[in-house]
């Protein structure tokens, strides 16, 4: 992580506290305490003995390490000291607050970590004082698959195998297969990741669109594998994915906001010509039906085709 | 080598914490290591005979007490009785108020700093804990051994996010170019920025409409270009719950204002018959389902192409007829 001045600047001051009160502190400890790695912490301890009030007649922090422990020699001498703990600024009440009050509604937290988080957000408000008033201006809502969350949750934490009947949008159909879960996470929706017997792969499942879950006896047994780094788009198409062009109208241009694409080129007429790769066109023959005179697929044609044939018959059934 | 700048804001805050009367701008420039050596210059002349460095150094200690106050610290200036500007960091009112966290309370409150992928909020999450480890918050063992087997993660991928977040705290008008979603052209708006909600993935900005003088609700992926604010005060008063979820609610349809009956085939449709509120099996392969009618059910049934047939209202049948004329025309 890239240390920026304000966040160092802002670690120094507690760390000053911190250290104050526990002399010969391990750099291990200190570096957990903090959320920083160690070589963080060491280039922390590497500024701290050029701050002080020297120039106002009082001393330098003395402080040193020898890579193992640190030793703070004048903690008492004059104009070092910055005593208690600092009040939180605003913005760090926010983060924390809104975080909080976010994840105590995740349905699915166990009841003890739930009691604790808002026993702590309480704590935190009464604290914070007025820096915790901004913190309403930012509000955070999850899904809330509650039911399936829990069978979920308790799948993980029993490692045994699930059985879903799970909702394909692109296909609209309902498969059911048997998985092995890995984790759950929350981004905007929330999600299950699994080793999915039936196709042999990983496979990540929206928990809005399963339908059913039961927990299977068989215990759970996914092949080892590396997480995927959430920081990351969930959709990271492939390269070799096939191409496809959708040309919208302005009335069109949410496409954009919904689908990752490699490239999206205003038209003249204010609309866009968005490219994306799919591993699956056909997937995508909702989204021009959808679009109806907002847009419509350039490329490949037999998408263009298969959407305007299932118009033509559903069309036909309304005896157009 | 110039003197790194978290040295010079740790300097800086030491010496506003550490003084019980005002210091004058000049005495913290002679204070501290950092000043002095940019009073010097990098050129022949002696500092003093420079104005452009006194230019410098202002601009540099209003930044640094910016910076500062940012961290939280409450700086005051106070008019000392020769006319000249004096500052200090009282420590009653710098201190953390008493705080006592347990091992769980630690615990949980380590997850959920973690959630944010936006930088400033993480960074602030991170500072934030530290203060409470300053404070005596215990260290907990294994934030993720005793927990729930979720992660959680808070999207940001909006550009227009952290000025709106700020402008938002700090009570500021903005003005920003923003695309109604049909619109070809962004327009500007004029907008005083009451809270920011993220509801299924995406943020939203709730706030007063100068020009329309009315509440508005906006899309942040939706707005184009640089969000500018003005140190101006608000207009309007700010209300005590601001509705951002129930607005996008109503875009996004959930809201229903009556009922649909459709034919569905069967095997096909499951999100429309989840929702269902009377399902009938027609015996020739096709069930009727009755289904909340709101905005935007027409766009969302025609997804489903030949496999969902609109029975009633005619307005909806209409729409949808209309709507596949359109894709059939190709």
């Amino acid at each position: 992580m890239a240390t920026n001045a304000i966040d160092q600047t802002r670690r120094m001051l507690s760390l000053v506290t911190y250290l104050r009160e526990r002399p010969g502190a391990r750099v291990t400890d200190v570096a957990r305490a903090f959320g920083i790695t160690e070589d963080e912490l060491i280039g922390d301890l590497d500024v701290l003995p050029m701050c002080g009030t020297s120039f106002r007649g009082g001393d330098l922090l003395d402080i040193d390490t020898d890579g193992d422990r640190i030793w703070w020699h004048n903690p008492d001498a004059s104009g070092t000291s910055t005593g208690e703990p600092l009040r939180l600024a605003a913005d760090e009440a926010t983060a924390l607050l809104v975080a909080a009050r976010a994840v105590a509604t995740l349905p699915g937290l166990r009841e003890s970590d739930r009691q604790a988080l808002v026993r702590a957000t309480a704590k935190i408000e009464a604290a914070a004082g007025e820096a915790a008033g901004a913190s309403s201006r930012l509000s955070v809502t999850f899904e809330s698959e509650g039911g399936v969350f829990a069978d979920a949750d308790r799948a993980i934490s029993e490692r045994r195998r699930v059985w879903l009947r799970y909702y394909s949008p692109a296909r609209d159909e309902l498969t059911e297969r048997e998985v092995d879960p890995i984790r759950l996470f929350a981004v905007g929706h929330t999600y299950m990741e699994a080793w999915c017997r039936l196709s042999e792969a990983r496979r990540t499942f929206r928990l809005d669109r399963v339908a059913e879950i039961r927990i299977l006896d068989e215990p759970s047994d996914p092949p080892p594998v590396e997480l995927r780094d959430l920081s990351e788009g969930l959709v990271q198409p492939a390269a070799e994915d096939p191409e496809v062009v959708i040309e919208v109208g302005p009335g069109g241009r949410w496409v954009a906001e919904y689908y990752p694409h490699d490239s999206a080129e205003e038209l003249a007429d204010g609309g866009l010509r968005i490219t994306l790769r799919t591993p699956d066109p056909a997937s995508l023959r909702r989204l021009a039906l959808r679009l109806g005179r907002d847009g419509r697929i350039a490329a490949p044609a037999d998408l263009a085709d298969s959407a305007r044939d299932a118009a033509r018959e559903a069309l036909a059934a309304y005896g157009e | 080598m110039a003197i790194a700048k978290a040295e010079r804001l740790m300097n800086l805050a030491l010496c506003l914490l550490g003084t019980r009367r005002p210091l004058s701008k000049g005495e913290l420039r002679a204070s501290i290591e950092a000043y002095i050596e940019a009073g010097k210059g990098a050129g022949g002349a002696a500092a003093g005979d420079d104005p452009g460095n006194d230019d410098a150094f202002n601009r540099m200690f209003e930044r640094d007490k910016d910076d500062l106050r940012e961290l939280g610290l409450i700086i005051e200036t106070v008019e000392g009785l020769d006319g000249e500007t004096g500052y200090l960091a009282r420590r009653d009112s710098n201190r953390l108020p008493a705080i006592t966290l347990d091992v769980e309370e630690a615990a949980a409150l380590g997850l959920a700093a973690r959630v944010w992928q936006q930088a400033r909020l993480a960074a602030a999450a991170s500072g934030a804990l530290q203060k409470l480890a300053a404070a005596g918050m215990p260290l907990a063992e294994d934030p993720y051994g005793t927990h729930s087997a979720l992660e959680t993660r808070i999207p940001v991928h909006e550009a227009a996010f952290e000025p709106l977040m700020l402008a938002a705290r700090d009570r500021r008008p903005v003005v920003f170019d923003y695309r109604k979603s049909n619109a070809a052209r962004p327009e500007q708006r004029r907008v005083e920025p009451w809270a920011l909600e993220c509801w299924r993935g995406h943020w939203y900005l709730a706030g007063w409409d100068r020009d329309r003088q009315a509440e508005r609700v906006f899309r942040l992926s939706r707005i184009t270009g640089k969000v500018r604010s003005r140190a101006l005060p608000f207009t309007a008063p700010v209300p005590d719950h601001v509705t951002v979820r129930t607005t996008v609610e109503r875009w996004a349809g959930e809201k229903a204002t009556g009922t649909a009956r459709i034919k569905v085939r069967a095997g096909h449709g499951y999100p429309l018959r989840a929702r269902a509120l009377a399902t009938h099996d027609l015996g020739d392969g096709w069930d009727e389902l009755e289904i909340p009618y709101g905005h935007g059910l027409d766009a969302w049934l025609v997804e489903f192409g030949p496999d969902v047939i609109v029975l009633e209202p005619a307005e909806l049948r209409a729409e949808v007829i209309d709507r596949l004329r359109a894709v059939a025309k190709g």
